[in-house]
C-alpha cells in the first residue's frame, strides 16, 4: 500500500470513527433516571404529562411531578432542599426565590438550559422576577401583574362607572354589595401568607407611599401601613362570604360564580373568566388596570434546578433540559390551544395571532396597559417569606377581629423585622 | 434451669434495644438541636443552650398555642366521651339486635375516612354559602351568612365536632360492644328494685365499664395531640391564631414561616415533658 493511500485510509477511518462516536453521543440519553419534581397543581403541568412519552424519547428518561397547594409546596420544598435533597427540580416562585438561591438551594439555570430552547423569548417582567443577585433562577411557568376583572352588567344596573381611582373604588364597593342577591362588592384575600393576604394588602402599602426597609433598617410602620390596612380592613366589610380565611381560590371562585362585581386579582383571573369551562360570568365582564395608584403586584413562579439531588453535571443538565421542555415553545403552544391563559409566558406565544384570536382585543389592551403599573411591591430578600409570613399572621388576625389594633400589630412586626434585620 | 430462663432475655433484649434506639435516638437528638440555634437556611449553628425555652415564654403565639391545646384538647375528649357513652346507651336500650349491627357499620365509616379527606368534606359543608353545615341556619335566618371557621369564637368547635363526628361514633360503637358483654343479672336485679334506666347506667352498667371507658378516654387524649392534619386543613391554624395548637406552632416555625428548628425543636421538647407529666398524673389518678 501506498503512504498516500495508507495516509488517506487511516484519514477516513478516523473520520468515520469520530463520526460514528459523534452520533453515539448525541443519541446517548442526557437523563439516567426519572426528573422528579415538586410542584403546586397548574393546568399546564397537568397537560404537560400528556406528553410525558415525548421527553421521555428526547431525554431517555421520564418524569414524575408531585403535587402540593401552594403553602405546603413551600414548606415541603423548603424542608426538602435543606435536608434530604429528594427532588431533581422545584416550583419556586417570586416570594421564595431569593431564599433558595442564597441558601444554595438551586443552580443557576442559564448554565443548564440548552440555548435552543430560547429563553430570551420569555415575557422581560417574567424573566425579571426570575433574577436574583445578577443571576437567572428559573424558567416560569406563570406570571404577571394584577388586573381589575369587573361585572359590566352589574355596575350599569347600579348606575356606576368602573372605577378609575382608589378612592373610587372605595366609594363604589360599598353601593354594590347586595347580600340579598348574593352580590358582594368585592373579593379579598383574608388567609394568612406572604403570599395570600399580605399579597393582596401590599398594593394598598404600595399606593399610600409605604416602604419595607431602608438599608437594614424597618421602616414600614408607618401612616401609609396603618392606612393601608384601614383600607383593607374597610373593603373587607363587602368582601364576600368565605375569602376572610381564604385566598385566590376563594376570592376567584366567588367572582367566577358571578356573587362579586370588582375584582382585582392576578392576571390568570382573566384568562378564566372567559373560559365558560371555569365561569359563570362569561360574557359580561370587563377588564381594566388596577384603580390608580394602586400597583399591580408583579409575580412569577416557575421550575428551577436542585443542587442537592443533582450533585453532577449530567444531573443538572437533565433537569435543566426538563425545564427547557416544560416550558419550550411547542408548550406553550399546546398550552395555548388548551386555553390555558395564566400558564403563558413567552412573547412569541402572547403577541401571536392565535391569542387575539382566542382572547381578543380588550385583554390584550388591558394586559399592556396593566404591564406599565405592575411593581414589585415585596421586600426582595431572602427574609421575606419570614417576615411576610408574620404580618400575614397578624393581617388574619385583623380581618377576623381577634384582634383590633393595627398600630400594635404593625409594632409587633417592627420588633420582629429588627431582629430579623440583624440575621443578614 | 439456666438455659430455660435465658430464653426469654434473647427474645426481649434485642426487641427492647431496637425500641430504645427509635425512641430514644430522635428524642435526644430533639433535645439537642432544641439546645442550639439550627435554622434550614444555614448549615451553620452554635450552642444557645436554654435560650430557646426563654424566649418561648415570651412569645405571645406560644403562650396562646398552649392555651389552643389545653381546650382542643378537653374540647375533643370530653365530647368524645359523651357522644360516645350516650349513643352507646341509647343504641343498647332502643334499638333490635338487628339494627344495632346497621348502626354501628354506619357509625365506624367516619372514622374509616383518613384525616385529611374527613377535613376537605367538611370544610366544604361549613362553608358559608353553599355548606350543608350551614345551610340550617340560612334557612332559619332568610339567608343570613354564618362562617363557622372564619370566626375566633366557634372555629375551634367548628373543627372539634368533626373530630367528635370521627371518634365519638366509632366508640360509641365501642361501648355498646361493653355493654353487651356485661353479665345481665346485676341489670335484672337493678330492674326487679325498679330501678329507672338511668339509674340503671348511671349506677350499675357504667360503674362496671369504668376501666375501660378510662382506657378510651386515654386513647382518645393521645389522638387528640396528633390533631394536626385536621386542623391544617380546615383553618391552618387560623382565623388568626385562634386554632393554632402547638404541633401547628411548632411546624410554622420549624418549615413554614422561618426555618427556625431548634425553636420548633424547644417547643417540641416542652410539649414531651407537658405530656408525659400529665399523663402519667392522671393514670395514677385513674388507678387509685
Amino acid at each position: 500500500m501506498k503512504p498516500v493511500r495508507l495516509a488517506a485510509s487511516l484519514g477516513a477511518a478516523f473520520v468515520l470513527s469520530a463520526t460514528v462516536s459523534t452520533i453515539a453521543l448525541a443519541q446517548a440519553p442526557v437523563c439516567s433516571a426519572p426528573v422528579k419534581v415538586l410542584a403546586q397543581p397548574r393546568d399546564g403541568l397537568t397537560l404537560l404529562e400528556d406528553s410525558k412519552a415525548e421527553f421521555e424519547k428526547l431525554a431517555g428518561a421520564g418524569f414524575q411531578i408531585d403535587y402540593l397547594n401552594e403553602n405546603d409546596r413551600r414548606a415541603k420544598s423548603r424542608a426538602d432542599a435543606s435536608t434530604v435533597g429528594n427532588y431533581n427540580v422545584y416550583y419556586v416562585d417570586e416570594a421564595n426565590v431569593a431564599l433558595f438561591a442564597s441558601s444554595k438551594w438551586i443552580v443557576p439555570l442559564t448554565d443548564y438550559y440548552p440555548a435552543d430552547y430560547d429563553y430570551a423569548d420569555f415575557d422581560p417582567g417574567r424573566q425579571k422576577v426570575a433574577t436574583y443577585d445578577g443571576k437567572v433562577w428559573f424558567a416560569p411557568l406563570t406570571g404577571g401583574g394584577d388586573l381589575m376583572v369587573y361585572r359590566k352588567d352589574v355596575l350599569e344596573a347600579a348606575g356606576i362607572q368602573p372605577p378609575k381611582t382608589l378612592d373610587e373604588l372605595i366609594a363604589d364597593v360599598p353601593k354594590l354589595t347586595n347580600p340579598d342577591k348574593g352580590m358582594y362588592g368585592i373579593a379579598l384575600r383574608g388567609a394568612r401568607g406572604s403570599g395570600a393576604n399580605v399579597w393582596r394588602w401590599m398594593p394598598f402599602f404600595k399606593a399610600y407611599g409605604g416602604q419595607w426597609f431602608d438599608g437594614d433598617k424597618p421602616v414600614f410602620n408607618s401612616d401609609a401601613a396603618v392606612k393601608a390596612t384601614e383600607t383593607y380592613l374597610k373593603l373587607f366589610k363587602d368582601s364576600a362570604p368565605g375569602t376572610q380565611t381564604g385566598s385566590w381560590d376563594e376570592s376567584t371562585g366567588a367572582f367566577l360564580s358571578g356573587q362579586v362585581a370588582i375584582l382585582v386579582e392576578s392576571t390568570p383571573l382573566s384568562g378564566m373568566a372567559v373560559d365558560p369551562k371555569t365561569s359563570q360570568v362569561v360574557g359580561k365582564i370587563g377588564f381594566l388596570p388596577p384603580p390608580s395608584p394602586l400597583p399591580g403586584g408583579g409575580y412569577g413562579h416557575g421550575l428551577a434546578i436542585a443542587a442537592k439531588a443533582n450533585a453532577d453535571d449530567a444531573s443538572k443538565k437533565c433537569a435543566g433540559l426538563f425545564i427547557a421542555w416544560a416550558t419550550s415553545k411547542e408548550n406553550e403552544k399546546r398550552r395555548l390551544d388548551a386555553h390555558q391563559f395564566g400558564e403563558l409566558n413567552r412573547t412569541s406565544i402572547l403577541s401571536s395571532k392565535e391569542f387575539a384570536d382566542i382572547y381578543g382585543a380588550d385583554l390584550g389592551q388591558a394586559l399592556a396597559e396593566t404591564g406599565k403599573v405592575t411593581a414589585v411591591n415585596f421586600w426582595q430578600d431572602p427574609r421575606w417569606p419570614d417576615l411576610g409570613d408574620r404580618w400575614g399572621i397578624i393581617l388574619e388576625e385583623l380581618v377576623t377581629g381577634t384582634r383590633t389594633d393595627i398600630k400594635g400589630g404593625l409594632n409587633e412586626l417592627e420588633a420582629y423585622a429588627t431582629e430579623l434585620a440583624k440575621k443578614k | 434451669m439456666a438455659r430455660r430462663t435465658s430464653l426469654p432475655v434473647t427474645f426481649v433484649v434485642p426487641t427492647i434495644a431496637i425500641l430504645l434506639v427509635l425512641s430514644m435516638v430522635p428524642t435526644l437528638y430533639a433535645i439537642v438541636i432544641a439546645l442550639q440555634n439550627r435554622e434550614l437556611s444555614t448549615p451553620d449553628y452554635s450552642w444557645v443552650w436554654l435560650s430557646n425555652f426563654v424566649d418561648l415564654f415570651l412569645d405571645r403565639r406560644f403562650l396562646n398555642a398552649v392555651w389552643v391545646s389545653v381546650k382542643w384538647e378537653i374540647v375533643t375528649v370530653v365530647a368524645t366521651m359523651v357522644v360516645a357513652i350516650g349513643l352507646g346507651v341509647l343504641m343498647f336500650e332502643v334499638a333490635s339486635p338487628r339494627l344495632r349491627n346497621v348502626y354501628c357499620l354506619l357509625f365506624i365509616i367516619p372514622v374509616l375516612l383518613p384525616r385529611v379527606s374527613a377535613a376537605f368534606v367538611w370544610k366544604f359543608a361549613y362553608h358559608p354559602l353553599y355548606g350543608i353545615a350551614t345551610y340550617p341556619y340560612r334557612l332559619i335566618t332568610g339567608g343570613l351568612i354564618f362562617d363557622p371557621l372564619s370566626k375566633p369564637g366557634t372555629a375551634l368547635f367548628a373543627v372539634a365536632s368533626v373530630d367528635v363526628w370521627q371518634w365519638g361514633l366509632f366508640f360509641a360503637v365501642i361501648v355498646l360492644k361493653l355493654l353487651e358483654t356485661l353479665p345481665p343479672q346485676p341489670i335484672e336485679a337493678a330492674r326487679l328494685d325498679h330501678a329507672k334506666r338511668w339509674q340503671i347506667h348511671a349506677y350499675v352498667t357504667l360503674p362496671m365499664l369504668k376501666a375501660p371507658l378510662i382506657s378510651l378516654m386515654f386513647v382518645k387524649m393521645i389522638e387528640s395531640l396528633r390533631s394536626f392534619d385536621l386542623i391544617y386543613v380546615m383553618t391552618r391554624g387560623g382565623p388568626g391564631v385562634a386554632t393554632e395548637t402547638l404541633d401547628m406552632y411548632a411546624f410554622s416555625q420549624g418549615f413554614i414561616e422561618s426555618g427556625k428548628v431548634s425553636y420548633a425543636s424547644a417547643m417540641a421538647v416542652l410539649m414531651m415533658i407537658a405530656t408525659v407529666i400529665t399523663f402519667t398524673m392522671l393514670w395514677k389518678r385513674a388507678q387509685a
